[in-house]
């Protein structure tokens, strides 16, 4: 039971005060040892038009290895068939053991091997209703603890959830104001601007500028991308 | 047959799993498609595991507008306990927002003095909040599932036991049971329309900022007959517009 009770010392340091980012830096590192991982990243995932990208919130990758294996594959490793949502079983990717299928090629699989990513596990986290993938990579397959891994990944939902505004700020993208996503709420339900208008009791050039305003937060081209963006990262 | 030889039998017949149940439960899917009256008794289990008298699972509603918990079942299932008028009342408000924007798990106890009240203080990450039912103690963890789906389970009980390092996986068993929950709660309508595959590519496009002269140049279409599938997607799912087709579209889970 000691590896339990060692684990459990990153959510009593931090548990008490996790308010800055060297905080969550520091709770991340403590996270990786205890688990027996060697690497982190915790990303969160933009829809652009055609293909989505990763962002990258805290990370102890060496800049070469972000460079090379570049945002979109690293969004195709955290969001695709590895992804674990919390309660059900991780499984790893072994890129020493050069893959068929997935979201690597065999090319893409033998660099992040070099690069000391021979495990690669992706954990789904909800924070409130955003998600976010953390990816906890070990230099040897068979290194990281599964079951350490579980609750590390609950820990994670925890303690992201004791810092919205870090998480707002990393992923650089304006939050909506309760009345924008009033608005495109209701635009979601399909109605038109003047019964959001009437709904919400202020005139149809108001909820004109909230969804304008919500289309260029989300920097999408028009209202359905809006409303789109708006569903798929959970916040209507 | 000696022991070794009979091992031997069972691995060549199992492969290299040499209990075939045991490997079997490891991989086993947990969205896999239950009943209610199932996930009632998986709470159940849940429930005993931690010494709550009873229990409830909740969703918290996609609008802004109504800040309540709705009730999917609970210990009294198929009737409705008396603890879930409370909880679907204002009651649940203040759990409803913190359910919104933080994945701790939070608490309340009528008195001080019972034994889970004690247990509660020492969770980490975990708060305290106004009770959720007069009198009473318990525990909710927010849960969340695909396609924006954001609930709670909740457990009642002056006596629970749930020690500091048992808190994870509950709560992690807590997602998986809200998980194939919310696979198996019908949507709006119960079935899913069938839309075309080339009227899911029309609203695909669409949800990704495409205009409808776009789409038609990307998919060697008229801007007509481009149109003319958005249009009757947008039928298919009783949608008045494209937007709320986009909106319903990614909520039934048919593009991503």
């Amino acid at each position: 039971m000691t590896s339990l009770a060692v684990q459990q010392q990153a959510s009593r340091t931090f548990a008490a005060r996790l308010a800055s980012r060297g905080d969550l830096t520091g709770f991340l590192m403590e996270l990786t040892e205890e688990i027996g991982a060697d690497n982190y990243m915790l990303v969160t995932i933009l829809h652009e038009q055609d293909r989505n990208e990763a962002r990258i919130v805290a990370s102890n990758w060496i800049y070469d290895a972000i460079q090379l294996a570049g945002h979109p594959l690293i969004a195709a490793l955290a969001q695709g068939p590895l992804a674990a949502a919390p309660g059900s079983r991780p499984r790893s990717l072994i890129t020493s053991r050069a893959p068929a299928a997935g979201p690597l090629n065999g090319e893409e699989a033998r660099l992040l091997a070099v690069l000391g990513h021979c495990e690669i596990y992706s954990l789904q986290l909800n924070v409130g209703r955003q998600r976010l993938f953390i990816l906890f990579s070990a230099a040897q397959a068979g290194q990281i603890n599964v079951d350490g891994l579980m609750r590390a990944q609950l820990q994670c939902c925890y303690a992201l959830s004791q810092v919205p505004a870090l998480l707002a700020a990393a992923s650089m993208r304006d939050p909506l104001s309760d009345r924008e996503r009033e608005c495109l709420f209701w635009v979601s339900e399909g109605k038109t601007t003047d019964e959001v208008a009437v709904i919400l009791g202020v005139s149809s050039n108001t909820v004109n500028s909230y969804i304008t305003q919500a289309i260029r937060k989300f920097s999408a081209s028009n209202r359905a991308m809006a409303v789109a963006t708006a569903i798929r990262s959970g916040i209507i | 047959m000696t022991q070794a030889q009979a091992q031997d039998f069972a691995c060549s017949g199992f492969g290299e799993h040499k209990n075939p149940f045991g490997s079997a439960a490891h991989d086993a899917p947990t969205h896999e498609a239950v009943t209610i009256a199932d996930a009632v008794r998986r709470c159940r289990w849940i429930a005993v595991d931690i010494n709550a008298a009873s229990f409830g699972l909740y969703f918290v509603a996609p609008s802004m507008e109504r800040a309540r918990l709705v009730p999917c079942f609970d210990s009294d299932f198929p009737r409705v306990s008396l603890a879930t008028k409370f909880v679907s009342g204002n009651n649940g408000e203040e759990l409803v927002r913190h359910a919104r924007a933080s994945t701790q798990p939070r608490w309340w106890s009528a008195n001080p003095g019972t034994k889970s009240s004690a247990l509660f203080e020492t969770l980490d990450w975990a708060a305290r909040i106004q009770p959720l039912v007069p009198d009473s103690s318990g525990i909710a963890f927010p849960v969340y599932a695909d396609r924006s789906h954001c609930g709670a389970v909740v457990f009642f009980g002056h006596d629970i036991m749930l020690a500091p390092e048992q808190l994870h996986e509950i709560h992690a068993r807590c997602f998986a049971l809200f998980a194939a929950v919310a696979a198996i709660r019908p949507g709006s309508s119960g079935k899913v329309p069938s839309v075309s595959k080339r009227e899911l590519e029309c609203l695909k496009l669409t949800a990704n900022g495409y205009t409808s002269e776009e789409i038609a140049k990307l998919l060697k279409l008229s801007v007509h007959t481009a149109n003319q599938y958005l249009t009757n997607t947008a039928h298919k799912l009783n949608a008045v517009n494209r937007m709320q087709a986009v909106a319903k579209a990614l909520r039934l889970g048919l593009i991503e």
